[in-house]
């Protein structure tokens, strides 16, 4: 008994000086929290590794080599810019908690360019990121429900909503694929449903539907996807879903000597990744895609010479990209937020530069911004694509049309919006 | 009536994967009485060695005998370094149900990080030793390729090669005896330890082909052989722990209806459908398939 | 008796200070902490007691996570009675696994409840209902207004988890030290001599599982409430490897140690954190870093305290007296 209670004992004191000496940090306070005289610190929550981790694991690298061509540069009204990278492997609760760390613990200013739909939507609310006041610019998601300025007060989109590029993908199929039996496969969690959603209002009829849960794409399982693809005999088939699942899609396809037209979704459709994963170029050659930015190849385009040219420099080994591509954009985008915030930034302030100059913003992408105190959506747009036998994307029908539409019920129409020109030498100098 | 034949010849495919991985561990349990976790570290370190051999040489079979090698030594060296350590300290005690499994589990987990430091989390692939298009016959392509063909056969020609070195050598006798009855072998002049060990290389070398042939069709990661650890030892419960064919047999059933649920039924159902196989083969025979009255227990 | 409910008390005041005086991160980290006290007893119970090796309390935490927010969202009940949901349902589950796995033992059972730990949480993608990957959300509400603007949504959670995690203990304290807890530990060590004595080792090794199962239930309704959601990602075999792991380190047969467990399993990925970008950071290292340590910690005391640091307290004490 005695021995009992002196073990026991010894546990209490061991423990309460274990707590104690974890609880026992007191923190100064922060004018702003993340804005110090020298430094802003922004935060990311990206997979880094894991299932959907190819291709999307560029782009934290891309935003900080563009951050320090800026930082070289002066900066923003003379403050480094400070990325801190979190890798959620594509988990929503990994993303919840890796984003109290960045909140909590690294204490950053802004998230910039946290990925994917469900991850967003368990942090923002599990974290209270309306409530604390935090700015989350430029989500790299296309769930149409974060447009919604009432739930999101404090949240911006960059990408067009998987609504609209549902809806700009059903008028192509309507005007080049009449008449075709049409299949789609996409992730079955509200970023496919989103498409669907869309697509269904559209009118849009598929013969075949798969349907696939996130975290279960291989080989094996795409092997089902494409017995029924091909037992339904469509023509054309629709890929809703993240790169990862595109390539044993298309490969098995291959394998199974199995060759429809492709639609790939904007999310799953680089390349070069595709090419990585093991997706042969034949296959590749001729598949359509919506996409929003000039090819990452295209060197006639200003902002992607520039953006090759600070890659070089800022990201040395890593080969220029549509992930690269978009990082950059985003470091482009957020630079311009954050100098738009004044030269004594409050995370208020951001979010009311947001709102009110956000849709000036210089960004790559072809499509007008919408950014204004009712809406945070970004842009709005797509053209339609094709991949030729390089696995380069060309324009459908030689030059780009432009499609830019809602998330509603709005029409799709052809816009002839010119993007403002790129800042010179890449280096924003708007207030 | 395709679909059933497809569901078949790739639930054999994937069972015999399987197959080798539940070998693996009924050698080591019948030889030590421990369930070895870290076989899916050791088989994951053994196959990103093969890999590297693979893609300078271009070769897979370079990479997968490079492979095996590294399997066996890895093998011998966690017998001799870490299990002697291991039972030398942490034999009594509540702790001594759940030690081995914990340590192993560690083990495991130790092997990953170290793999990952290394090598990194990013996906890698080698180039498939066999074409993954399936079989033409006639008008239809089944997904049966040349590549479950190979697997299946290589599986086969392993175990052919195991029964020939247990039943017909010295060193398959030394095997078995250690591993029945210990204390009888040592008294007939057989070094019981080294013997234990040598059991342990094999299974580390038949270990690194089961993650070789995975790594054919899937791409490697610090995690890319879990569920081929989770699933070899379903298949090794299933098939009764203390025989080898029953664990070749209770892969080969799993492999089988796995890959039914999954063609049939859903794929999100694919792992729960492993636990009611695994429970309902336990409800019936809890020692396993193949298990016979007389069972060592303990 | 009366001791000990005077302990509780007294430590849940000493919690209820400290919360009040640490920054937001560290009261989210109690709460978390009290999470895994509760999901360690369960282990504690049924393997350092009972003497049955499970690697499937996760997928008991799913169960229990699952069952409150159902029951709180479908039913619109109270928060209180969505715990007490988790709570009955995953009791019910582990009566059910229990039963089956009755006849197992050893590498048997750990397998069964391998399967088990994979398999069920996977089984939310399947049916709507259930959520599929990205989970249901789990609000358990804004703190009380009385509590004033300082009184953040984490610290809520800490006290809610804290309190739980009281009486949790209190109970299995309790049940432990009963004469259920003396018959789990002869049946651990001589099943045989046990059942010669008397004992229905079947049904008491069932009841072993149905009030461990009911604990992680709990926890993972507890796990659930911190995170805001139920997902299926939430309970991975990673998190079952982990309680494992946790209550080896704390000593698996010792009730007290299970704070120390806890504590360690929320300290180590931040002090990985720490030591990762001391050495200069890079992704490799802050993904593989804490991994690695966990695993090396959990080798050496396996190997030299593989009852827990507690009883080579004892042994000292022992060698004193």
């Amino acid at each position: 008994m005695i021995r009992k209670t002196r073990a026991k004992g010894t546990w209490l004191v061991a423990t309460v000086l274990a707590v104690g000496s974890l609880f026992a940090t007191a923190l100064p306070a922060h004018a702003e929290t993340g804005v110090s005289s020298s430094e802003i610190k922004l935060g990311i929550t990206l997979p880094l590794t894991g299932a959907a981790s190819p291709g999307y694991n560029k782009i934290g690298n891309a935003m900080n080599a563009y951050f320090k061509y800026v930082n070289d540069n002066g900066g923003v009204y003379g403050r480094k810019i400070t990325l801190i990278q979190k890798n959620d492997e594509y988990s929503p609760q990994l993303s919840i908690a890796k984003t109290n760390e960045l909140i909590l613990k690294d204490k950053v200013f802004a998230l910039v360019g946290p990925l994917g739909t469900a991850n967003y939507t368990s942090v923002h609310k599990s974290v209270g990121l309306a409530k604390r006041g935090v700015p989350s610019l430029f989500l790299n998601t296309g769930f149409s429900g974060f447009a919604n300025k009432k739930s999101y007060p404090s949240s911006f989109m960059i990408l067009p909503s998987y609504a609209m590029e549902a809806k700009i993908i059903a008028k192509f199929l309507k005007e080049n694929h009449a008449g075709k039996k049409l299949g789609i496969v996409y992730q079955n969690d509200e970023f496919g449903i989103d498409g669907m959603g869309a697509f269904k209002a559209a009118g849009t009829k598929f013969d075949v539907t798969v349907a696939y849960t996130s975290g279960t794409q291989s080989a094996a399982t795409a092997q089902t996807w494409v017995s029924q693809l091909a037992a339904g005999g469509a023509q054309v088939v629709v890929f809703f879903g993240v790169t990862s699942a595109t390539a044993p899609l298309l490969a098995v396809a291959a394998a199974a000597k199995y060759a429809p037209q492709w639609i790939l979704g904007s999310v799953g459709a680089d390349p070069l990744t595709l090419r990585a994963l093991g997706v042969p170029l034949a296959v590749l050659n001729g598949a359509q895609t919506p996409a929003g930015n000039p090819s990452p190849n295209d060197t006639s385009d200003e902002y992607v010479k520039q953006f090759q040219e600070i890659n070089a420099k800022y990201n040395t080994g890593t080969a220029f990209d549509d992930y690269v591509l978009q990082g950059m954009n985003i470091g482009l985008m957020t630079v311009q937020g954050l100098r738009a915030a004044g030269s004594n930034p409050t995370r208020k302030k951001l979010i009311s530069a947001m709102e009110t100059k956000g849709s000036t913003f210089a960004s790559v992408a072809y499509s007008p911004l919408g950014y204004s105190k009712t809406s945070n959506v970004g842009h709005t747009g797509y053209y339609m694509a094709v991949m030729d036998a390089n696995g380069d994307r060309k324009p459908f029908g030689g030059k780009v049309t432009l499609y830019t539409t809602d998330s509603g019920s709005g029409p799709v129409v052809v816009s002839t919006f010119k993007r403002p020109a790129m800042p010179a030498k890449g280096l924003p100098s708007n207030s | 009536m395709q679909k059933l034949l497809e569901t078949f010849l790739i639930g054999l495919s994937t069972g015999s994967i399987y197959a080798l991985m539940s070998l693996a561990l009924v050698l080591v349990w019948r030889s030590t009485r421990v369930v070895n976790f870290a076989q899916a570290g050791q088989a994951m370190l053994s196959t990103y060695i093969g890999f590297e051999i693979a893609s300078r040489s271009e070769v897979f079979w370079l990479g997968l005998l490079f492979a095996i090698a590294a399997g066996a030594l890895l093998g011998a060296g966690v017998d001799f370094f870490f299990m002697r350590v291991l039972f030398k300290h942490a034999v009594s005690g509540p702790a001594a149900v759940v030690a081995p499994v914990i340590a192993t589990l560690g083990l495991l987990g130790l092997i990953r990080s170290i793999v990952g430091l290394t090598w990194g989390g990013e996906f890698k692939s080698i180039k498939s030793p066999a074409s993954t298009d399936g079989f033409t016959i006639g008008e239809t392509t089944i997904p049966f390729s040349a590549l479950n063909l190979l697997i299946i056969v290589t599986v086969f020609v392993i175990l052919i090669a195991l029964a020939i070195i247990f039943q017909r050598t010295n060193l398959g006798l030394s095997l078995r005896a250690s591993a029945y009855a210990p204390e009888i072998a040592q008294l007939a002049g057989i070094r019981t330890a080294r013997t234990r060990t040598i059991g342990w290389a094999i299974a580390g070398g038949v270990g690194g082909v089961a993650g070789m042939l995975v790594t054919s069709f899937n791409f490697l990661s610090p995690y890319s052989l879990d569920l081929l650890l989770v699933f070899g030892f379903i298949a090794a419960v299933i098939g009764g722990l203390e025989s080898m064919v029953g664990s070749v047999v209770g892969a080969l059933i799993l492999g089988i209806a796995l890959t039914f649920i999954l063609n049939y039924v859903g794929t999100s159902l694919v792992f729960i459908g492993g636990f009611v196989v695994l429970i309902v083969v336990l409800l019936v025979k809890p020692d396993g398939i193949m298990a016979r009255g007389k069972v060592r227990r303990g | 008796m009366g001791k000990k409910i005077t302990f509780f008390i007294i430590l849940g005041w000493v919690l209820l200070l400290i919360g009040d005086r640490v920054d937001e991160l560290r009261v989210y980290q109690g709460a978390q902490i009290a999470m895994y006290t509760i999901a360690l007893a369960s282990i504690v119970l049924l393997t350092g007691y009972s003497g049955q090796v499970s690697l499937g309390n996760g997928a008991m935490m799913a169960v229990g996570g699952y069952a409150a927010a159902l029951t709180l969202n479908n039913l619109g009940s109270p928060v209180w009675f969505a715990f007490v949901m988790a709570v009955v349902v995953s009791a019910l589950f582990g009566a059910f696994l229990g039963a089956a796995a009755a006849r197992l033992s050893g590498p048997y059972l750990a397998g069964t409840t391998l399967a088990l730990a994979v398999g069920l949480p996977e089984i939310a993608n399947q049916f709507a209902f259930l959520g599929g990957v990205p989970g249901i959300l789990f609000d358990v509400g804004l703190p009380p207004a009385r509590f004033g603007e300082e009184f953040t949504q984490y610290k809520w959670f800490f006290w809610i988890a804290t309190f739980i995690a009281l009486i949790a203990l209190f109970i299995t304290s309790n049940i432990l030290q009963s004469r259920y807890g003396r018959t789990w530990r002869a049946i651990r060590s001589n099943s045989l001599a046990a059942e010669l004595s008397g004992v229905h080792s079947g049904r008491m090794k069932i009841l072993a599982f149905t009030i461990s199962s009911a604990l992680a239930g709990l926890a993972g309704a507890v796990l659930a409430m911190t995170i805001s959601l139920v997902a299926p990602g939430a309970y991975t075999l990673a998190l079952s490897f982990a309680l494992v792991t946790g209550a080896v380190l704390a000593g698996v047969s010792s009730l007290p140690g299970v704070v120390f467990g806890a504590l360690i399993l929320v300290a180590i990925p931040e002090v990985a954190d720490v030591l990762a970008n001391r050495w200069g950071g890079g992704e490799n290292l802050n993904n593989y870093l804490p991994g690695l340590i966990v695993s090396v910690l959990l080798i050496l005391s396996v190997i030299f305290t593989p009852n827990g640091p507690g009883e080579n307290l004892r042994k000292h004490h022992h060698k004193k007296m």
